[in-house]
């Protein structure tokens, strides 16, 4: 089954700021490898407007920083700061996700 | 490789961000571009994306030269566009349904068959030119295809050939529209009203050349061979009998010819029906008037051979003529107490008002015979709640079915029954189908008992 599957329209509750982090978190990529990973792990189609939108905010916050360009292809890296504040997301999603889990079985019998 | 349109449209939009955006990141994008797959998404991202930045005061640039105003006009152009064009042509769908579906105007208050065609027109609202004629196929009874609306009074005939439907206006003027186009109906006479007149019926001769238009006291012959200019060829003074009440319901079938046009049947006086010799329409007379129990006359109706002529009353009489001899008209059958039979919904044989206020009718009735002539119908309709208040739309179509015999006189009674939402029904000529009215939109029921 794709991945762009029913869930497709879940982008819009995700976080393009975490999504980027997330696909920054194991090195540094260009604009278009961004999209890819991001659509790989996550499923989400994420498009140029969105991807550079965030990508400025998060450069103003110093959590995401830009590299030399090689050619037209900026590489961008998380900075320690931005390391920092996706541990504390994960962390906070990670009591999300254990909540859920437990209320959604409670909610079905399991 | 070269973009598409989508993708050309997308490489503009990523120019239209402000200009410190596009030094730092225009390029990136634009390499993105080259190798993502463009849609229509991507360019409603970018369109946001680049007002969006033009609104972030990180990269909103001084002053607004007239290049920059144009851009900004175009992306807001090309964002605005498509929702201006998909909501546009959502509300003209939406108006042009309306013409169809007039939730506010009220329930079915008329119909009218085309005797021999396959058309059906009824009308929504109040009496006048403000009610909403639809203009139905009924080919296939199941599903009644709609042809076309228009605005102007109350249908109370079609022509034998379908091609004119006469109707009533506010100020009581008959009106003629030409159906010959049933997709394109237009207006094309209104005829003159009479004062103090209230226009109760309105019948087609079978050629199609004469209409009857019956006023409570008189009956007027135009010839409608030229509908656009009718003219009138004759005015018969019906006999008036004193007038009881309270004043009896409209009744749509009360005036008709039968069906070799030589011979007019009208109510007159509410309680009798008179009989007029039209082979000469501008020498017409009495010929006889009948008479039955001293109650309203509700719905008449010829025999296909013209040679009977039935009665039904409102409280529920049904009457058989014999016209063999016009001059001397003999009743051959009289049933009464049929409405012991007609019940109400729920099978209530009383009003669930009881005792009945005045205004509320016993019943509705539809009368006609089969086109073999063999079987006699007559549909009564009973409403549950009070009529003019109608706090209640169930009703119950109860449908008598006599065999005729070749004299004239009525036996074998079957009858079947339904529970609707309506209550002025009306036969197809096929003398078997019912339509009824829906009190609540321009819904016409149609159905045949079993």
């Amino acid at each position: 089954m794709s991945m762009h599957g029913k869930f497709d329209g879940l982008g819009r509750f995700a976080d393009p700021s975490l999504l980027i982090m997330t696909s920054l978190a194991n090195g540094p990529k260009h604009g278009y490898a961004i999209m890819t990973d991001v659509a790989a792990f996550s499923g989400i189609r994420m498009e140029p407007g969105t991807l550079y939108g965030a990508l400025s905010r998060l450069e103003r916050r110093g959590w995401v920083r830009p590299l030399a360009a090689a050619e037209r292809r900026r590489p961008y890296e998380i900075t320690a700061a931005g390391q920092e504040v996706l541990a504390e997301q994960v962390t906070t999603m990670q009591q999300i996700v254990q909540v859920a889990r437990l209320r959604t079985a409670m909610a079905w019998g399991a | 490789m070269r973009p598409g349109p989508v993708g050309r449209l997308s490489r503009f939009l990523v120019g239209c961000h402000p200009r410190r955006w596009r030094e730092r990141y225009g390029e990136e994008m634009l390499d993105v571009l080259d190798q993502h797959q463009a849609s229509t998404r991507t360019v409603v991202n970018l369109a946001a994306s680049a007002l969006s930045t033009h609104a972030d005061p990180a990269y909103r640039t001084e002053g607004l030269s007239p290049s920059r105003l144009r851009r900004a006009a175009l992306i807001s152009a090309a964002i605005t566009a498509p929702i201006v064009l998909v909501f546009g042509s959502l509300l003209g769908y939406a108006a042009w349904q309306d013409r169809w579906h007039l939730s506010g105007a009220g329930g079915v208050s008329a119909m009218a068959f085309a005797p021999g065609q396959r058309l059906l027109v009824s009308a929504v609202g109040g009496v006048g030119e403000d009610s909403m004629e639809t203009v139905w196929d009924i080919t296939d009874p199941a599903r009644p295809r709609q042809l076309s609306a228009f605005q102007g009074g109350q249908p109370t005939a079609l022509s034998p050939d379908g091609r004119i439907v006469a109707t009533v206006s506010y100020g009581g003027q008959p009106v003629l529209w030409n159906m010959a186009n049933p997709r394109r109906s237009a207006k094309i006479a209104v005829m003159p009203a009479f004062d103090g007149n209230v226009l109760c019926g309105e019948a087609f001769s079978p050629d199609g050349q004469i209409l009857a238009t019956a006023y409570t006291d008189q009956i007027f012959l135009w010839d409608v061979a030229s509908p656009a200019r009718p003219r009138l060829l004759r005015t018969l003074a019906a006999p008036v009998t004193p007038v009881i009440q309270p004043p009896p319901p409209f009744s749509p079938q009360d005036i008709t010819f039968s069906p070799d046009g030589s011979i007019l049947a009208s109510v007159t006086g509410t309680d009798q029906v008179t009989v007029w010799n039209v082979t000469d329409p501008a020498r017409a007379a009495r010929i006889a008037t009948l008479t039955g129990p001293r109650d309203f006359v509700q719905a008449i109706t010829f025999s296909p051979r013209g040679n009977l002529l039935a009665v039904v009353t409102y409280h529920g009489t049904v009457l058989v003529f014999s016209l063999a001899d016009p001059a001397r008209p003999a009743r051959t059958a009289t049933i009464s107490g049929i409405m012991a039979d007609a019940l109400y919904p729920d099978g209530l044989l009383q009003h669930p008002d009881a005792p009945p206020c005045p205004s509320c009718g016993p019943a509705n009735y539809a009368v006609a015979f089969a086109p073999d002539g063999r079987t006699l119908t007559v549909v009564v309709a009973r409403q549950e709640g009070n009529v003019t208040s109608a706090y209640s739309t169930a009703a119950r179509d109860t449908v008598f079915t006599w065999n005729v015999t070749s004299s004239g006189a009525l036996s074998g009674v079957t009858t079947a029954t339904r529970n609707g939402e309506d209550s002025q029904p009306t036969l197809a000529p096929d003398g078997r189908t019912v339509a009824d009215g829906s009190p609540t939109s321009n819904a016409v029921y149609l159905w045949t008992p079993p």
